[in-house]
């Protein structure tokens, strides 16, 4: 969603084209993120000749302020709508920064890697609107992820597993 | 106007800017240079959204107030003792990628 999707398209900008092709995951809700990314898309193609990327939508997983039990369910609804598609891309790596989306994907990942299909490395970068506390996203994927990023020196010390290289965004 | 696309023109002209404290908005401000007073309304945003705002505040970034000061605010700010807000480093996380994920 929105401030999601403009962070993590600062986050591709200076990536070179060895991550190639991008397959972008939202959720069907999203009425705006497809707009920004087709821009980016764009602008890199105008530098990349062979730039490759796909668009994917699956159910979004939960409403902000959700009850717990309900979102349990809309998450395992999610998880198995993106368990064929993330076979289906069977990716090196899953990048994500937050939204209740990247949860099932992630989960589709581990699985695929813990079935021996396939395993990716699993990029977890936490909002920078996130200094002090972590998103409930992150909570749950700060022990899932392969490299946990935070972008507030409060949270590096209050998480020491994660990684901080400052602002990145 | 009520709601716009984007705001980036106006902020573009603008000498000054008065915003909630989205994390959005703020950001945007900071990025375009603009000197940036941020109105909090406590009973309205989730604790997380503050925690943007708050720091900000802290580094010296921001001016702070809630609606019943901001006029006070307005009247005896000192837009001088802002500090400015460099931009972040994307470069830092491709750096960081290519090395964990192996890439020449």
């Amino acid at each position: 969603t929105g401030g999601h999707t403009t962070e993590i398209l600062r986050l591709l900008s200076c990536l070179s084209e060895s991550y190639s092709p991008r397959h972008y995951v939202f959720a069907d809700s999203d009425k705006m993120s497809e707009a920004k990314i087709r821009s980016f898309e764009q602008k890199r193609s105008e530098t990349f000749s062979n730039s490759q990327f796909t668009l994917d939508r699956i159910p979004r997983s939960r409403e902000v302020r959700q009850s717990w039990t309900s979102s349990m369910v809309t998450t395992l609804y999610s998880i198995l709508y993106s368990l064929p598609l993330t076979y289906k891309l069977k990716p090196d790596l899953v990048l994500c920064n937050g939204p209740g989306t990247c949860v099932p994907v992630c989960v589709s990942a581990l699985l695929l890697g813990l079935l021996g299909i396939k395993r990716a490395i699993i990029v977890y970068v936490e909002s920078i609107c996130r200094v002090e506390t972590l998103s409930l996203s992150g909570k749950i994927l700060y022990y899932f992820s392969d490299y946990f990023i935070v972008q507030w020196p409060d949270l590096k010390e209050k998480y020491p597993k994660s990684v901080y290289l400052g602002r990145i965004v | 106007f009520r709601f716009k696309d984007s705001l980036a023109e106006d902020m573009g002209r603008a000498d000054l800017v008065i915003s909630h404290a989205g994390a959005g908005s703020c950001l945007e401000a900071l990025e375009k240079g603009k000197p940036l007073v941020v109105v909090i309304n406590e009973k309205l945003m989730n604790n997380h959204q503050l925690e943007l705002a708050k720091r900000l505040h802290r580094d010296g970034h921001v001016l702070c107030c809630n609606c019943s000061t901001l006029v006070e605010t307005l009247q005896s700010m000192d837009l001088s003792a802002l500090k400015p807000f460099p931009p972040g480093q994307p470069e830092k996380f491709a750096v960081f990628l290519d090395e964990v994920s192996g890439v020449q």
